[in-house]
This record gives structure tokens, C-alpha cells and sequence, in this order.
């Protein structure tokens, strides 16, 4: 092994747990400081990018109901439009649970929904329109993390040329602004090691791992390319250049920049391991296709080393969203140009192997696996000028079971069909999260006392 | 304080400033200089040499991308070197108050329909006013506009606005990207005179600057105020053909003015004159450039930059699985519907060139370099090709001399202008709604 076996004790994790499941699993790509639960989850939050002479055209939260049980099982159940076209992209919980963080990045709003309230009815709890200015200029808020108290937010732009150098933005829960920590460039590494040709100030993903008091960032690109039709940017060389190729370890405590790794060609989302004993993340790079490892070594010291290829590499298949298994040994990695959902075994993280794939649609993005890994949904969505075009641009929601060797599709939603707009990202909601009974099964514990009691008025 | 020898024509006006007095010398504070000598007049996100697997970043942080206020009512009073007179223009009145407004304007993102565009961040103050990031730059949703993104140093000077020459006057061309769908995307007129009206740092701006309130007219004037006073001349160019100092310009950059002037013919329309230089004839020509992309066919192969070093090659129709349709660029045509104007674009002027990539209307060329090998092959000859436009014959050499020559058009004071440009606020929005 070349990473560190003797860690530190496992921080502990606040666990909410929901009903019984052997597996333990965890809710597998969440901050391990939020209210995790396990069991069946009642509910998928889709954050949807509304879609010019579609529907309302508004980006919108849609709520599905994917628990099996359910009356309305496998239904969009509500939908919540919050105005205007903000480039709709990624959400995330506070550490309790209560409320979805989801942000534009476009017109750079974050809305924050209630979720507790009513888990099957979010409502538009408050709007953060001044994200820009009260950052000192940071565009694009990306990923929303839940720190303890706190949502720990990327940029992935600037104000001031729209290009892909950004800016760590610290909130609280109720979303009053914090602090802005600005990413580590050349002329400005705050203290952090350049341990490569890289330090390019970009920003993309982040994940912590408290037991190491360590975190994690990657990079991705700015405005300008972001939002740029996808076939005019591959085109276009000076455009090409500008994509992030690094990623930094910080200090999660005191929020500086530790180490700049370099990761060449766009290394996107992070996924840190569970085990206390594996002290590693992986991330994987979107335009060279390669699965990167992020791991403390014997030393102690972070270290960042390619480990495998992701499909024909110089086929370009856009590796974007990935989700590890609660037991680390599972990588599922999704490639947006051929549309497929790939598990890697990554059992030694240092040799991933590839033993399964399966197109799920024309186009590809998000995954997210339920606690016990049995049930996995994709979505389609990647960027709005990013998708395909015609009739390749499918957009859908589906629902698939996994049995450790075959997904099995349970049912889908056409968002085009239903009129909604680009599927983009997911995350759970369950009424035990909040101390409620799911209404069914309370309805059905009525109808049961009451047979019962009638039972006995007859007897 | 420092003094420092100014290589300008003075004008008769005494300029005075709180920053700057001008009396045959420029005083500056340390901390002025200090800023303005820290300024980098490119990207701050550097990627020179990016094609290479040894290349290395040299990036700067958004911190230091803090400026100190120039007295731009001085410069747009003040001669400089291989700038005409006023006259030669289409100059407004310098207004102090009405620069400062317009300077606001210019860099505030609310005056676009979701909040996100401003002028600034297609025209980029160290980006030589333009952006050298995109080869055109995208607008409202990342819609393409499918023009490079010009500079806008010396731009008063244009007799027409616009590549296709389709606008004549600056106060009236800033409605163009203001309104265009594809780039600010305002609905109207009404909406922008209206958000400002409620923006409220704006209406004692325009009280001041023009005695009423924000209107079509005098948002146009205000934007062409602070616009017409980025005028950037006094290159070493200037200074060695118009100031007559010998040893600014070396032996290298000397042979590429002549050649420019000679055998190269790029004086014909890049016109040198014997008291100011423009570098355009202000007319439009069909350099090959516009015909090319719309009637050559396509590759079937796109290389594609993954990474440093890294290059990849993608069949076209995986580029156009995830591509909307090029839109197509007939140039003046598209303004006049005259066959004889197909592909016709205006003379760029060559000052600050070397700031300015990608370069031509489209931004095909990322280098100056590049530009001299396609003027050397005699563009791509065709019928209406300019007959200006013909094979060079220029040795490797001569077409380095040019690019060397061509590189000391940059003004001296860039730097001032864009340390001013970081001085000034960004408008965000600053509001928060429940």
C-alpha cells in the first residue's frame, strides 16, 4: 500500500439513519458532515435547466417520487420554477438536511429551497442574487458542500474577464456570506507547494476529509466556455487553452491551500474513499480521460498520480460526473459522448479495472447511487450549450436497479415530453430525515388500526 | 514624487489633476507607478507556450488586479504621437463628468438582461481592450457572435463601427450590443433607460454629467465619452517617426517599416502618414479571409488541444454532434445586399496590434505571425478577392521583421489606461431576495 494505514481515529459522521439496511452504506458522494441516512430514499430533487420554447422555459426543481412503495411511485410529483434561465447546474444539502442549496451559473443566483418543511413539497425558502459582489467577484457557483454550519461553495469564473480563475465562497447555512478564499495562483500561492508546471487559480469540485483535515479541490474552465456552444469551443484553440489543470489540497481547518497538483485536461468531480484506513480521493479528467488518485503516502504527504484510462482516451468520451461505492471498492464513471455508465473496481485504487458498461442514453451526466448501492439514477443533462443537438439531445431521468452486475431499468422520465426542461443534477429527500411517518404507510397503519378495532368491536 | 520626461506633444491646455500635472513632465505618486509598472498587458492567465508539454503557468491572482484612476479628461485633451488632431475624429466635447459616468457604465454587468455582461467583459482592459481568450466571444447565455471582439483603444478615430462598417457614430454603435439578442440582450430601449432611472447611484451620475435624467441620447454620449478617451498612442514607433528619436526603434524593426511601406504594400491600406498614422484607409476589403470559412469545405478532421502538450484529434461529425450550426458571415453585404460586397470587412487599424490576438475579423489567427504567412501567400485567391491581396514573395526574415515593427505600435500609455480601468467599480447586482 502506498497511502498511510495509520490514520487518524474516523471523525465521526452525523448519521441519521433510516430504516435497516446490512450494507451500512452511506449516502456515497455527500459531505461526511451532513445527516446521512440509509434505506430507501423517498424522493429524487432534480435541479433542471428550463429550456428556450419548452415549457415554461424556467429552470426549475422537480420532484420525483422514486420510492417503490409509493402511490405515486416513479411521477414527477412537483415541480418548482424559480425564473429565468440560470444555467441550472449543480445543488447541495446543508449539514442538516433542511435545506438544497442550488445554484446558476449563469446569472450567478443561488436558491436556497426548504426541503424539511415538506420533503415532497420544497418551497423557495430565500435567493441570493448579490453572490458576485459580496464575493469580491467570483462567477459560477458550482458546488454547494456542506461544512459543519456552513456550505463551503466553488466558482468557476470571475467578474473580470470571465476566464477559469476563482474563488472558494464560504456561507452560512442561512446563507448570510463569510469569506471568499481565493485559489492559489503564481503570484499568489499563499503558502501552498506548486509541485508541478501548474498553478492556474481555477476551480471546479470540492470534498473534505475531516479525519485527515484535508480538502480537496479540481478545475474546471470560466464563463466563457462554459457557456459557449460546445462545437464552436472545440474549434476555437485560444478557447482550448483555457481549461484547469490542477488540483490543490488544503488545510480544511484554516482554509489555506496546502499543495497544487498537476492534473492535465479539466480533473472534475472529487469522491473521497470512506474507510478510515484510505486516506485517497478520486477524480477523473474530463478531456483526457484518465482516473486520477488524490493519496497521503507513507509520509504523510499528499500525492496526486494518474492510475488509469477511462474508455479510448483519443476518442475524447468526456468522462464527467463520477460516484464511488460506500465500500471504496466501486467507481461508477459516466462519459457524456457515448452516453455510457462504466463501474470501475477499484479495489487497489492504484489499478482500477473497468468490468462493466451500459449506454443509458444518447447523452450522459449525473449519477447518483442510493445508500446501499441497489439503486442507481442517471440524468442526461451536461451543459445547456454543451448538450447535443437534435435528436441526440434526449433528456431524461432513469431509475435502475443494480445487482453487482446488471443495471435494470425501472422506469424513466422524458423531460422534454413532460415539458420541464434538461435534467441536471439529483439529491435525495426521505420524511424519516425529519421525524415524519411517509403518508402511505401511515394512511395503511390507520386503515390497520382501525380493521383492527373494528375487528374487536365485532368480536 | 517622481518626475517623469513625458514623450508626447503637449498640448497648450495646462492639464491639472489631483494624480497628474502635465507641464512637459508627468508626476506620478510611487504608489501609482508602482501600480501601474505591476499591471501585465495581457491575460493574467497566461498560456503561452501551452501547445508544448513544458509549458508552464504564470498565473496572477484577481487581488492585484487593482488600479489607480487616470485623468482620462487629460488624455482625450492631450496630443500624442502618431495621433491626428481632434478633428480627424469624431470627437463629442470632453466632459469630466461625463467620462466618469460613461467609465461606469462600461463596466457595469447589470446593464445586461440577466445581470452577467457588461462591455468590459468582451472588451478587456488588459486584453488590449478586446478578449485574446476566444477567438469571438460569446454573449447573453453563451449565444455565439460571430465577430472578434475589436479593440477598442483609438476607436473614436473609425470613420465606420463595426467590421461590416454598419454604424457611423459611437454614441449611436453602443446600442448595437446593448440590444443585440446574442450579446446584452436588453428587450429594449425603455428597459435599460429604465434600470438605470432605478439604479441608485445613477441618476445624480447623468444630473451631473448632462442635467436630466438617463436617456437613449446621452447613455449613447456617455459611453462614447469615456470610449473616445482611450486613446493610446506615442508608441516607440511614434516616437521614432514622429518624434524623430533615431535609436528607439532597432535595426530589425526599422527594416519592417520598410518593408511594410515597400515591398510588402501593407501601407496601401494600413496607411502611414507623414504627420499621424492610422494604420487603415477606413475602407473594406475582401481579404480572402471572410471567403474562405463560408465557401471552402470543411475539414473532416479537428484537432483539439485536451492539455498542454496534448493534442487530439476529433472526426467532424463528433464536433457537430454537439454543435450548433457556424453562422455564416457574407461581411458589408449583409449590410448593403450588393454582390460586389461579399466578404468585405473593414480595415483594422494596426496600433496596439501586438495586444490584440486573435486576430482578423473572425479571429482565424492567433498570431501576428501567422497573419504576415497569410498576406505572404497571397490569401486565398478567388473572384472579388482585393487585388491588393497578392503573393509577397517575403523571406522568413522579412515576415519576422514585420511582426517585429508591428510590435512597437503598442502606446506608451496602455498601462495608465488599463490601470484606470481597474479603478474602476465592476456593477453586480447587490441585492439579496427572500
Amino acid at each position: 500500500m502506498k497511502f498511510n494505514l495509520k490514520s487518524m481515529a474516523y471523525a465521526s459522521v452525523l448519521a441519521l439513519a433510516l430504516g435497516v439496511s446490512a450494507t451500512q452504506a452511506d449516502e456515497t458522494c455527500m459531505s461526511p458532515y451532513m445527516a446521512k441516512i440509509v434505506g430507501q430514499e423517498d424522493f429524487v430533487y432534480v435541479w433542471t435547466l428550463g429550456e428556450e420554447g419548452l415549457g415554461d422555459e424556467q429552470d426549475k426543481l422537480v420532484t420525483i417520487s422514486v420510492n417503490p412503495s409509493a402511490p405515486d411511485y416513479g411521477t414527477v410529483i412537483e415541480t418548482l420554477s424559480v425564473g429565468g434561465r440560470n444555467e441550472a447546474h449543480h445543488s447541495g444539502l446543508t449539514d442538516d438536511r433542511h435545506y438544497l442549496w442550488a445554484g446558476g451559473l449563469d446569472s450567478n443566483k443561488i436558491f436556497i429551497f426548504d426541503v424539511h418543511s415538506d420533503p415532497a413539497k420544497p418551497t423557495l425558502f430565500k435567493t441570493i442574487d448579490d453572490f458576485v459582489a459580496k464575493s469580491g467577484g467570483v462567477v459560477g457557483p458550482h458546488t454547494f458542500y456542506a461544512l459543519a454550519g456552513r456550505i463551503m461553495i466553488t466558482g468557476l469564473s470571475n467578474n473580470a474577464d470571465h476566464g477559469g480563475r476563482t474563488a472558494l465562497v464560504e456561507y452560512t447555512n442561512t446563507g448570510d456570506y463569510i469569506a471568499t478564499h481565493w485559489m492559489p495562483t503564481d503570484d499568489n500561492l499563499q503558502g501552498a507547494i506548486k509541485s508541478g508546471q501548474f498553478a492556474d487559480g481555477y476551480g471546479y469540485d470540492l470534498r473534505a476529509m475531516p479525519r485527515r483535515n484535508a480538502m480537496f479541490t479540481s478545475s474546471f474552465t470560466g464563463w466563457n466556455n462554459y457557456m459557449m456552444d460546445f462545437g464552436t469551443m472545440l474549434q476555437d484553440p485560444e478557447a482550448m487553452k483555457r481549461f484547469g489543470n490542477t488540483a490543490v489540497v488544503w488545510d480544511l481547518h484554516t482554509r489555506k491551500p496546502k499543495k497544487v497538483f498537476d492534473m492535465p485536461g479539466a480533473p472534475l468531480e472529487i469522491r473521497c474513499a470512506w474507510k478510515p484506513e484510505n486516506n485517497y480521493c478520486f477524480t477523473t479528467t474530463a478531456l483526457t480521460s484518465q482516473i486520477w488518485l488524490m493519496y497521503e503516502d507513507e509520509e504523510g504527504e499528499w500525492q496526486a498520480q494518474a492510475v488509469g484510462d477511462i474508455g479510448d482516451p483519443s476518442k475524447i468520451p468526456l468522462p464527467v460526473d463520477i460516484s464511488i461505492t460506500a465500500d471504496d471498492n466501486g467507481l461508477w464513471v459516466q462519459t457524456f459522448m457515448d452516453g455510457k455508465a462504466r463501474y470501475f473496481d477499484v479495489s487497489d485504487p492504484f489499478a482500477p479495472k473497468q468490468t462493466y458498461e451500459k449506454v443509458i442514453g444518447s447523452q450522459l451526466n449525473m449519477i447518483s447511487q442510493s445508500w446501499d448501492g441497489k439503486r442507481a439514477y442517471f440524468t442526461s443533462s451536461l451543459l445547456d450549450n454543451w448538450d447535443k443537438k437534435g435528436e441526440a439531445d434526449e433528456q431524461f431521468f432513469k431509475s435502475y436497479t443494480w445487482n453487482g452486475e446488471e443495471l435494470n431499468l425501472e422506469f424513466e422520465i422524458d423531460f422534454k415530453a413532460e415539458k420541464l426542461g434538461s435534467a441536471h443534477q439529483m439529491r435525495f429527500g426521505a420524511y424519516g430525515l425529519y421525524g415524519m411517518e411517509r403518508p402511505w404507510e401511515a394512511a395503511a397503519a390507520a386503515v390497520n388500526k382501525s380493521d383492527k378495532s373494528s375487528d374487536l368491536a365485532a368480536q | 514624487m517622481l518626475r517623469l520626461p513625458i514623450s508626447v506633444l503637449v498640448s497648450t491646455l495646462l492639464l491639472v489633476s489631483t494624480e497628474i500635472v502635465i507641464d512637459g513632465f508627468v508626476t506620478i505618486t510611487h504608489a501609482q507607478q508602482a501600480k501601474q509598472a505591476a499591471i501585465r498587458l495581457a491575460s493574467g492567465d497566461h498560456k503561452e507556450g501551452y501547445e508544448s508539454p513544458q509549458y508552464q503557468t504564470d498565473s496572477l491572482s484577481l487581488e492585484v488586479r487593482s488600479g489607480v484612476e487616470a485623468n482620462l479628461f487629460a488624455i482625450v485633451n492631450t496630443a500624442q504621437f502618431g495621433l491626428p488632431k481632434k478633428a480627424e475624429g469624431r470627437f463629442l466635447e470632453p466632459s469630466e463628468p461625463a467620462i466618469k459616468l460613461g467609465r461606469k457604465l462600461f463596466f457595469d454587468r447589470r446593464l445586461s438582461r440577466n445581470k452577467t455582461m457588461s462591455c468590459a467583459m468582451c472588451h478587456i482592459p488588459e486584453q488590449g481592450f478586446t478578449n485574446n481568450e476566444l477567438q469571438r466571444p460569446i454573449g447573453f447565455e453563451g449565444r455565439a457572435i460571430k465577430r472578434n471582439a475589436p479593440t477598442i483603444l483609438n476607436v473614436v478615430y473609425y470613420q465606420r463601427l463595426f467590421a461590416d462598417a454598419r454604424e457611423n457614430r459611437l454614441e449611436q454603435q453602443v446600442w448595437g450590443p446593448l440590444l443585440a439578442s446574442n450579446e446584452m440582450n436588453n428587450p429594449s430601449v425603455g428597459q435599460v433607460i429604465d434600470t438605470l432611472a432605478q439604479l441608485p447611484e445613477y441618476p445624480k451620475l447623468f444630473e451631473d454629467a448632462f442635467g436630466e435624467m438617463p436617456n437613449m441620447l446621452n447613455v449613447g454620449q456617455a459611453l462614447a465619452q469615456y470610449q473616445q478617451a482611450l486613446l493610446a498612442g506615442n508608441s516607440r514607433f511614434d516616437q521614432w517617426r514622429y518624434g524623430r528619436q533615431q535609436d528607439v526603434l532597432n535595426a530589425e524593426e526599422k527594416e519592417g517599416f520598410a518593408l511594410f511601406a515597400g515591398k510588402a504594400q501593407c501601407s496601401s491600406c494600413h496607411i502611414v502618414g507623414d504627420e499621424y498614422a492610422l494604420f487603415t484607409d477606413q475602407a473594406l476589403h475582401d481579404t480572402g479571409v471572410g471567403y474562405q470559412v463560408s465557401m471552402r469545405p470543411e475539414t473532416t478532421t479537428i484537432s483539439v488541444q485536451l492539455a498542454p502538450g496534448v493534442v487530439g484529434q476529433l472526426d467532424k461529425s463528433v464536433v457537430d454532434s454537439v454543435g450548433e450550426d457556424k453562422p455564416n458571415d457574407v461581411g458589408r453585404y449583409e449590410v448593403t445586399l450588393d454582390p460586389a460586397d461579399r466578404w468585405k470587412y473593414r480595415t483594422a487599424s494596426l496600433r496596439n496590434i501586438a495586444l490584440t490576438a486573435p486576430y482578423m475579423h473572425n479571429g482565424t489567427f492567433a498570431s501576428l505571425e501567422s497573419v504576415v504567412r497569410f498576406y505572404n501567400a497571397g490569401g486565398v485567391p478567388h473572384d472579388g478577392q482585393s487585388a491588393l491581396i497578392r503573393p509577397l514573395g517575403l523571406s522568413a526574415d522579412e515576415q519576422a521583421a514585420l511582426v517585429a515593427f508591428m510590435r512597437t505600435l503598442t502606446g506608451s500609455n496602455v498601462g495608465e489606461l488599463v490601470a484606470d480601468a481597474f479603478a474602476a467599480p465592476i456593477g453586480d447586482t447587490s441585492s439579496t431576495s427572500r
